[in-house]
């Protein structure tokens, strides 16, 4: 039978709406769950996805995309990079599978609450293709670490990462429970797919997937190829939600939504991408620096799709220019001292041709960060590995659920308030600022501090707190992924020197 | 005497660490403790230099010999430690 062409019909079947008769229009679409307070009804139908398919042709598609990456994948499983790959890259594996594989299965719960709660037909068409996406992402991230676990128990954290109380899971499971799990489906689309697909996922996948290849490991790089083609296309989802929020006078609503949603995803990947890609990424097969990615992708890219919907840059913008210079390396300080409470082995990536690439990129970054290496480097070097983890916890921002650090005698500073009695702490003014945008949203999560001070975590030492956040009971704590062997050439500085 | 854990910003840190000071604790005392996880951990040491207390963005240093306790200081408030 003859196929009519997909413009012939599309426009007809995806506006296919219905008027209820038996409960109301708010009994079907109830405003906390599907949002869009303000608009009128007839906008709906008017709601124009950028990007259409037809599920015959999403199938063809989807499958031809399993086939590349799973033959590739099948390909090269006899290679054994594992065996081959530097260790650092080798823990960039360990840290994406685990922070993001179960977080994509929660992305199908996110796209599945479209299909039914969206009052837009359009968007509740393509949502059903993003729920399919999502599912596919979450099983092929599971799948692909898989081959591994019999060879490092690390790899078990890939799924069982999400289900634990270890610090960087709080961190994420804060950030997607906020942003993905928690809101109603306008905001929803606008915080995940519009700020946070957009600009970050296109950070970690396309980022990550040239430092891959280059680094030989091409299942990984056409895995999240494959992955960010669907990214790509759901994305698009929040782009005419805006449209039709400014057309019908909610501008500020929608730019608030992006400023929260924007340095969340921000402060979480300064974790998941910025310090693999400044310290772990092997240094011959560096694509480029975290500032630079950003610098492309977020700052240039992102922003002129902001610009284009008639959007300003975030209020802090001057923080955020400042920030990517220096936050995360405060985080790969802040990881790497407390390894032990990681589910994989951190590269310390301050040997003396890195720290030179660092200082490149990061002009002062000797002067300081690299001061507090130099206290690192003199205990492993004089083999004082105890005196290389701290004997206390860092203080731990009550938004963003990481550590609060920031440049040595230049801009480290605690901002915490005191709300209905309790105090909060904040790793910047933004994280502060969101909280008390909202303080009933999120006035109520513990932290880890929060909960190690109030007796949640028992016995109250180092012992205790690895063991509740999971490490040597799903699998092995970290340690240095290079076995120190990076050390080396200080100690024959230090032995030269007498 | 009662337990008091503080936020302890040392000079020369990159991140604001926990410290469980008591209430009887002097300045001196709170120091030499913010120090154990810090001198030597992630900066180096300044020997001959004091270390002074003082309530984070404060001007002035608390008296070396005052204790927590007369320094109203409440459960999780950032103290600067700093070599004079």
């Amino acid at each position: 039978m003859a196929l009519l062409e997909r413009a012939q019909w599309y426009d007809i079947a995806r506006s296919t709406e219905w008027t209820p008769r038996y409960v109301t229009q708010d009994e079907l679409f109830p405003p906390e769950l599907s949002g869009g307070e303000g608009l009128p009804d007839e906008v709906w139908s008017t709601y124009d996805e950028p990007y259409k398919v037809s599920y015959r042709e999403y199938v063809d598609i989807q499958r031809q995309k399993d086939a590349g990456a799973y033959s590739v994948k099948a390909a090269l499983e006899r290679a054994d990079l594992y065996n081959k790959a530097d260790p650092g890259w080798i823990s960039i594996l360990k840290e994406h599978y685990a922070a993001v594989a179960v977080v994509e299965y929660g992305a199908s719960f996110q796209e599945s609450r479209f299909v039914r709660w969206s009052k837009a037909p359009g968007m509740r068409n393509m949502a059903t293709f993003g729920m399919l996406d999502e599912i596919r992402h979450g099983q092929i991230q599971l799948y692909f670490p898989h081959e591994y676990v019999s060879k490092d128990r690390q790899f078990e954290w890939s799924h069982a990462a999400m289900f634990t109380d270890n610090w960087v899971t709080l961190g994420a499971r804060h950030f997607f429970d906020d942003v993905m799990m928690t809101r109603d489906a306008v905001s929803t689309s606008i915080f995940a797919n519009f700020a946070f697909e957009t600009g970050f996922t296109n950070l970690q996948f396309i980022g990550l997937s040239g430092d891959a290849a280059k680094a030989g490991d091409f299942t990984f790089s056409k895995l999240i190829q494959s992955i960010q083609s669907d990214e790509a296309r759901h994305a698009q989802l929040g782009t005419p939600l805006l449209q039709m929020m400014i057309e019908n006078g909610q501008r500020e609503k929608a730019q608030k939504m992006i400023d929260i949603s924007f340095w969340r995803s921000y402060r979480l990947f300064t974790v998941l991408s910025g310090i693999p890609m400044d310290y772990y990424v092997p240094l011959d097969v560096r694509e480029a620096s975290f500032k630079e990615f950003m610098e492309e992708w977020i700052v240039t890219q992102f922003m002129r799709s902001l610009e284009d919907l008639g959007l300003s840059k975030p209020w802090y913008w001057d923080i955020f220019l400042r920030d990517i210079s220096e936050h995360h390396h405060g985080q790969q300080l802040g990881t790497y001292s407390w390894r032990p409470t990681l589910w994989w082995n951190p590269a310390a990536g301050v040997s003396p041709p890195e720290r030179d690439w660092l200082e490149e990129k990061y002009p002062g970054w000797n002067d300081t960060f690299g001061k507090v290496w130099d206290v690192l480097i003199d205990n492993f070097a004089n083999d004082r590995i105890d005196r290389t983890v701290p004997g206390t916890l860092p203080v731990i921002c009550n938004v963003s659920q990481l550590p609060i650090v920031g440049t040595p005698s230049q801009t480290l500073r605690d901002i915490s308030l005191v709300h209905e009695g309790r105090r909060y702490h904040f790793a910047s003014e933004v994280d502060k600022w969101i909280f008390e945008d909202d303080p009933e949203r999120y006035r109520h999560h513990k932290n880890l501090i929060d909960r190690f001070l109030g007796g949640d975590i028992q016995p109250a030492d180092l012992g205790g707190v690895l063991e509740y956040m999971g490490l040597g009971v799903v699998g092995p704590g970290g340690d240095d992924a290079h076995g120190l062997a990076w050390v080396e050439t200080y100690r024959k500085q230090l032995a030269k020197a007498g | 005497m009662a337990l008091i854990p503080l936020a302890s910003h040392f000079d020369g840190d990159f991140v604001i660490k926990l410290l469980p000071v008591d209430s009887e604790n002097t300045m001196d005392e709170v120091a030499a403790a913010a120090a154990t996880n810090v001198i030597g951990v992630h900066v180096f040491d300044q020997p001959g230099r004091t270390l002074r207390v003082r309530k984070q963005g404060a001007d002035a240093p608390y008296g070396r010999s005052s204790t927590v306790a007369e320094s109203g200081l409440e459960p999780t408030e950032c103290i600067e430690i700093y070599f004079e």
